[in-house]
């Protein structure tokens, strides 16, 4: 196959099928709906941890865990939930929320939408200003 | 000087790959049943295929010129028949068979071949979430037997081509189990969805490309269970849709792991090539120590099927790295 038309099929199948997909409605992110769910899917990632705290984010795309592992962040990722216990983590104050920064090549930063009030009592749990 | 040719199956594939892409999505649409997509995920595993491919074409010359080198050094000829190359191709999922092996089992090899494995989602698209780095884990001298028995270079990348051909449609949820004699010797959709499980029970096993009796003789075969359905993606989930950061992400942490300071020669040297989820302190998990805390939690499953080791006890510890 001379290499324009594989290039040029290849270029219009990706971007077909993401057109399909997202027009179809599925680019839906995963809603972390309740306390139960973030449990939930916080054990399918660190089945071995003991979740003791569940803070949820209000617009349902984020919780922050704490375990008897430590400290982590579940977020929404696509149609599923992704997560990532951490030591330490660089938290930047945004208009609409916060950024932590993980410290992870596989995760760098994650954008979270907090209200003022959320913003400051996830800042205060991150930082560890409150207990 | 070779002078053989046979035509690049998987280019002249990508029209079919997109129309059965296609038609699986209209069927999970249609019937609400067998699979999900999801637009992210699903573009990513696209530009993953074809960053693998326009890797193949930037790098193809490093596996063709090796395979041409030991073509002059061999004195065997095969010859060009249709049973030479269907021998070939056997031989050939045989050798895939042990390459995949590797990928799971060396951090070298695995580096290459996680991005695969790093879709929480199972459909069409996710068999071209290919690797674009595959060239460095040196694999290729896996095919070395192949031609220094007299397969000609052509002929082995032409079957090679043809593997991955089958390869494709096996990474379904839309087709449940195949009739028995199908299971029985062929790689279908229930094996390689094992593969793809992120379960315990499913790490390290279903290796096949096209003939699944490779693992049931060497000892990985575990059938799709019923009541444990393949949760798909990494024992680690990745936090980015990102192609590059997909495609790299192993090599950096074998970068950041073996460079780290005060270790001995011999750690830096195991965190390149030990298994997934070595650790030289044992913080992380290793494929058998997942299955050991598995166990330890639901006692109940030891000596089913993927179960059946016995006295895989480790220690318990935080967090675990193995895909």
């Amino acid at each position: 196959m001379p290499l324009g038309l594989l290039v040029l099929l290849v270029a219009v199948g990706i971007a077909g099928i993401a057109v399909l997909l997202h027009l179809t409605g599925h680019s839906r992110a995963f809603e972390i709906d309740s306390e139960a769910t973030a449990r939930r899917e916080w054990h399918r990632h660190c089945p071995e941890d003991e979740v003791r705290a569940v803070l949820v984010a209000a617009n349902h795309r984020a919780a922050l865990i704490e375990g008897a592992q430590g400290r982590g962040l579940l977020w929404s990722f696509g149609a599923d939930t992704t997560a990532q216990q951490f030591d330490r983590v660089e938290v930047t104050d945004r208009p609409d929320g916060l950024i932590l920064r993980l410290g992870s090549f596989t995760a760098p930063a994650v954008r979270l939408h907090l209200s003022p009030e959320e913003r400051a009592q996830w800042r205060a749990r991150l930082t560890g200003a409150t207990p | 000087m070779t002078g053989l040719h046979y035509p690049d199956v998987v280019q002249l594939a990508v029209p079919g790959f997109i129309l059965l892409i296609l038609l699986e999505f209209g069927w999970i649409v249609w019937t609400h049943r067998g699979g999900r997509y999801e637009t992210r995920d699903a573009l990513t595993s696209l530009l993953m295929g074809a960053g693998n491919v326009a890797s193949g074409i930037a790098l193809g010359f490093v596996t063709w010129g090796f395979y041409v080198l030991l073509w002059r050094i061999t004195p065997l000829d095969l010859g060009t028949s249709w049973g030479v190359v269907a021998l070939c191709f056997v031989l050939d999922d045989l050798r895939y068979y042990w390459v995949h092996r590797f990928g799971h089992r060396s951090r070298w090899v695995w580096a290459s071949h996680v991005n695969h494995h790093s879709s929480q989602h199972y459909n069409l698209t996710t068999a071209l979430r290919q690797t674009w780095t595959g060239t460095f884990t040196f694999m290729m001298v896996l095919s070395a037997p192949l031609i220094l028995l007299g397969f000609h270079p052509a002929m082995v990348l032409f079957v090679g081509g043809l593997n991955l051909l089958y390869q494709f449609w096996i990474h379904t949820e839309a087709i449940g189990k195949l009739p028995g004699w199908v299971e029985a010797v062929m790689n279908t959709p229930s094996h390689h969805r094992v593969h793809h499980g992120r379960n315990p029970r499913y790490l390290d096993k279903n290796y096949a490309g096209v003939f699944i009796v490779w693992d049931r003789m060497f000892g990985t075969f575990v059938t799709e269970q019923a009541d444990d359905k393949p949760e798909y993606g990494l024992v680690h989930n990745l936090g980015t849709f990102n192609p590059l950061r997909v495609a790299f992400h192993e090599w950096i942490g074998i970068w950041n792991d073996a460079t780290q300071p005060g270790l001995t020669l011999r750690q830096r040297f195991m965190y390149c090539v030990a298994p997934p989820g070595w650790s030289h302190d044992g913080s992380r998990r290793m494929s058998e120590g997942l299955r050991a805390d598995h166990l330890r939690r639901h006692p109940e499953l030891r000596g089913t099927p993927g179960f059946e080791e016995a006295g895989e006890m480790a220690p318990a510890g935080r967090g675990a790295n193995a895909g």
